[in-house]
């Protein structure tokens, strides 16, 4: 058994680190509180351009642009160069929070044929320079507090490549809330957008609006019908190619801004967990310490108290065999 | 006098939502006017000032707008943008900062990407100074 000064010093330097973690944890929840905020204002923004996206495709089904994967050129293509924007952290002590993006990363890297990676975060460009994987150098963004600045330099970087046709793919691998407890790492591609998807899109919600339309009573669709003043056209101005070309630059600029926010939510509610555990298990151990703490101090009170008698009972002894001997 | 109804969204918040009378837009093209039951369109919205009017005898409302889009159906207009301000919300000290880093980065050799970066933030610090600045009344 370690003597009681021993776990004196355990006990102390677990108080002291229990500081840290807890102070952590703190910091985390704060952060994440922040971020939550930070996404639900973004939210309208973003499901307005997806919107938009929308209603051109839905008048504009057939056209054919750089960034919709309807293209001849894109079918004909048989090799594929994707690039990989991944999403990590810029430091660890997130439970596994980095390493389940990058085990997809991986993953996605090892099937395609000469991927380039884009790694935002400094926990990913570590691992995948030290796997000699092709990270783009230039390409250094931190994750930590997200900007909508940044998302636009970092949209600018992969829309540039991609209208060079150096890029074929670009997919996004992140991390999504699913809620509070529960976190999902997800790989999405990018570009080129997914036109039927929109279009689909569309589709069911026209038919959820004819739905309710056929719920309403009487009244209402006279009120509905007397408002209605559609001439069948529909403008768009300067030219649909010119409205969905920056219509789609700003729904990857907001995809990328939202991708980044809750990636960071989701570090620091990872961090927050795992800081979390980190201080119970502190605790746990104190707990546990302090009892064997105390056993010892008993058994070394034990002891001198025995040593103690002892020693009484052999002068008694000596004492009565001096007086016998007199 | 009929109205139709406004809302204005930013990256960052919802803007407004409500009743407008008339909004007048930087196009693509120079200045647009959307007065109520406008036919169903979708175009761009350039950096500059935007304004609205929440009643008809009402004073403009301005805001500072950057790079979006506008959408009208049905007498619902939907305009999306990057960010949106009210001249009063505006830093002047921190836009004047960021014109004079933009014109900096301007003049030196950039890749045609950091190029267009600058000359939006340029726009941007232009347009928000405009705002606050004394002499531009826009009535």
């Amino acid at each position: 058994m370690a003597s009681a000064k021993e776990i004196q010093n355990r006990i102390k330097s677990i108080n002291d680190t229990m500081k840290i973690t807890r102070a952590m944890y703190m910091m985390s929840s704060m952060k994440l509180r922040k971020a939550r905020q930070r996404l639900d204002n973004t939210e309208p923004y973003f499901y307005s351009l997806q919107e938009q996206i929308r209603e051109i495709l839905y008048h504009f089904p057939d056209m054919e642009h750089l960034y919709f994967d309807n293209r001849d050129e894109d079918e004909q293509e048989k090799v594929k160069r994707r690039g990989i924007i991944v999403l990590t952290g810029d430091k660890g002590m997130a439970g596994a929070y980095n390493h389940n993006v990058i085990k997809e990363a991986k993953q996605l890297a090892e099937t395609s044929e000469n991927p380039r990676l884009f790694i935002v975060g400094e926990v990913g460009r570590n691992f995948f320079e030290g796997i000699q994987a092709s990270v783009e150098k230039e390409f250094r963004f931190s994750t930590n507090h997200p900007t909508i600045h940044r998302a636009r330099v970092i949209t600018e970087e992969i829309v540039e490549l991609y209208q060079q046709e150096e890029l074929d793919e670009v997919y996004i691998v992140c991390t999504r809330m699913v809620n509070s407890m529960k976190q999902e790492t997800e790989v999405t591609r990018l570009l080129p957008f997914a036109t039927h998807e929109f279009i689909d899109q569309e589709l069911l919600e026209r038919a959820r609006e004819e739905q309710a339309a056929k719920n309403r009573t009487s009244e209402e669709l006279a009120e509905a019908a007397s408002q209605e003043y559609d001439t069948g056209e529909y403008i768009i101005y300067p030219s649909p190619y010119e409205v969905l070309n920056s219509l789609a630059y700003n729904y990857v600029t907001g995809y990328i801004y939202g991708a980044l926010v809750e990636a960071f939510a989701c570090e620091e509610n990872a961090r927050m967990i795992a800081m979390q555990s980190a201080t119970d298990n502190a605790e746990a151990m104190l707990h546990d310490l302090s009892i064997e703490y105390n056993r010892v101090r008993q058994a070394a009170i034990t002891q001198e108290i025995t040593e103690v008698i002892g020693g009484a009972k052999a002068l008694k002894k000596k004492k009565k065999k001096q007086q016998a001997e007199r | 006098m009929s109205s139709f109804e406004l809302k204005i969204v930013a990256c960052d918040r919802l803007f407004y939502q409500g009743e407008c009378h008339s909004l007048i837009f930087p196009g693509y093209d120079g200045e647009i006017e959307i007065m109520a039951n406008h036919a169903p369109m979708v175009t761009m919205v350039e950096i500059g000032e935007l304004r609205y009017r929440p009643e008809e005898h009402a004073d403009w409302q301005k805001v500072i707008v950057s790079d979006g889009f506008i959408q009208v159906d049905h007498n619902k207009v939907n305009v999306t943008v990057y960010s949106a301000e009210r001249p009063e919300e505006i830093d002047t000290f921190r836009a004047e900062a960021a014109m004079e880093r933009a014109r900096e980065q301007l003049q030196q050799k950039q890749s045609i990407k950091e190029y267009r970066i600058s000359q939006a933030s340029l726009a941007r610090a232009m347009a928000r100074l405009k705002s606050t600045g004394v002499h531009t009344d826009p009535k």
